[in-house]
């Protein structure tokens, strides 16, 4: 089984790099909005406050919306159906995409951290390592996420359209721009169950207060449940989606 | 070998409402080519999507080489879906490589010979390092036809294998068809071409999820009483004897 997953990993890979225009568009893209974000909090200590739940935030979207894409790809051109006659495990599939996104994702989100903390100069207090490694596991949530949510989508611009629905609630609901107490009672209790807003949090007491991922897991322990929810709820409803 | 290659035994498939496959049975000998002939829309890729496992029936039984679908199983199926199904971001030979690969072929060494083979076999070595989105329609259908055959499997589904492809290319994967049929492997091709289907040893004439007569060529066209008859003819005679029998 292991193995058909890393042969999955690696066409994917091999795939993305043989793009040059969207291997290009992944590590230009998030440096773009990371100065736009950078400039236009001229504030220190607002940008300080604003740029982890920022770097959660672009993990999310960038790595849900690669994964989601490309995955409905794989339906559309047909070539899911011929994985799904072969060998393969459901589970070999999304460890597979599991995998091969997730070295670009990687990437990416390595690039975003350490533009924002030398080009943009924040102020940080947590250790370097412990931030990626935080990222990791948001990342890994978010991939699935995508492979789970494009099994729902026919085509890509229904894919699109699940970024208004998953993505855009999140940024408003967990706590990046504004704290999430000061939301109606209600609202709060709906930001328990979105992942960013532990993507959020964690990283915030990271970066802003210098805690340890050892005091941060109750956040990765969501992070992680979440991730391993939608794998397999991504492995259940892919059949039935060829 | 078992008697049958494959067993379907009174299957029926639906669609939401609509009924695509209607209470069928079929028994394919091994070593044999089985032709599915049918206008569009007579269920001739669902029920290849059914006996490949990619779909249950609402009732009735599938057995290929005497098993039900299983991953097991998987290992002696190749299939060449309708769409070309190829990665167009990766080489002819990626592409092929890595079907060998998730068919279980893990010595690299035997691998890559078999790969350079069925490049070959298609003829197809002159762009073994282009990108798929650089070919042809024709050379796309003949690296997908590589990408179902290059483990080797004993049952081989082809959906419309010649859509597209020019006279040449046409007889080109006829001959290859016929070799590997000598060499022991069962071939079903779905099409709607009668210049496919007279190659096949046995037919089935499909029409609205149902089988409407079954036989070698030769049978289907002396069925018609004429000595003349095409395929053609005879497709019409079956398909007129079934509306006359069902009153239209």
């Amino acid at each position: 089984m292991a193995s058909n997953a890393i042969h999955i990993a690696g066409r994917v890979a091999n795939q993305i790099i043989h793009d040059r225009r969207t291997m290009a568009l992944i590590l230009i893209v998030p440096l773009v909005v990371m100065t736009l974000i950078g400039l236009s909090f001229p504030d220190e200590s607002v940008l300080d406050y604003i740029a982890p739940a920022m770097l959660a935030t672009l993990a999310l979207f960038f790595s849900f919306l690669l994964t989601g894409i490309s995955f409905l790809r794989e339906r559309s051109q047909g070539t899911m159906e011929r994985l799904m006659v072969a060998p393969v495990t459901r589970l070999d599939i999304v460890l597979g995409y599991l995998l091969g996104f997730f070295i670009f994702a990687l990437i990416q989100t390595l690039i975003i951290v350490l533009f924002t903390i030398y080009a943009l100069g924040i102020n940080f207090y947590g250790e370097l390592w412990q931030i990626l490694l935080f990222q990791v596991v948001v990342i890994t949530g978010a991939v699935t996420l995508g492979i789970f949510t494009s099994t729902f989508a026919h085509n890509e611009f229904q894919m699109v359209q699940f970024i208004p629905l998953i993505i855009v609630p999140q940024i408003f609901l967990c706590g990046v721009i504004w704290p999430v107490e000061q939301m109606p009672e209600y609202l709060q209790w709906l930001s328990v169950i979105l992942p960013l807003t532990y993507a959020v949090e964690g990283l915030r007491d990271i970066m802003l207060y210098g805690f340890s991922l050892a005091d941060v897991w109750v956040e990765l322990a969501v992070l992680l449940g979440f991730a391993i929810l939608t794998s397999i709820l991504a492995s259940l409803t892919l059949r039935k989606r060829v | 070998m078992t008697e049958t290659a494959i067993d379907v035994n009174n299957i029926s498939f639906s669609y939401g409402k609509l009924k695509v496959i209607d209470d069928m049975s079929v028994a394919i000998s091994p070593g044999t080519s089985y032709g599915l002939l049918g206008p569009n829309g007579a269920g001739k890729t669902t029920l290849i999507r059914l006996m490949v496992g990619l779909l249950k029936p609402s009732s009735g039984s599938i057995r290929c080489l005497g098993k039900a679908a299983s991953r097991e199983l998987a290992h002696q199926i190749g299939y060449m879906p309708q769409l070309p199904a190829l990665y167009n971001e990766l080489s002819v030979r990626q592409n092929i490589d890595f079907f060998a690969r998730i068919y279980g072929m893990k010595h690299k060494k035997e691998r890559s010979q078999r790969v350079d083979e069925v490049i070959r076999l298609v003829d197809l070595w002159q762009k073994r390092n282009a990108h798929v989105n650089q070919l042809s329609g024709g050379m796309k259908q003949r690296v997908s036809l590589a990408c179902a055959i290059v483990h080797r499997p004993p049952l081989i589904f082809l959906d419309e294998p010649t859509v597209g492809l020019d006279p040449e290319l046409r007889v080109h994967f006829w001959n290859y068809f016929e070799e590997l049929i000598k060499s022991g492997s069962t071939l079903i091709i779905s099409s709607h071409t009668f210049d496919d289907a007279a190659h096949c040893n046995k037919l089935a004439f499909m029409r609205l999820g149902k089988i409407v007569a079954e036989g070698s060529p030769r049978e289907l066209k002396q069925a018609t009483g004429k000595l003349d008859a095409t395929l053609e003819n005879a497709f019409l005679y079956f398909i007129r004897r079934e509306d006359k029998a069902d009153g239209k």
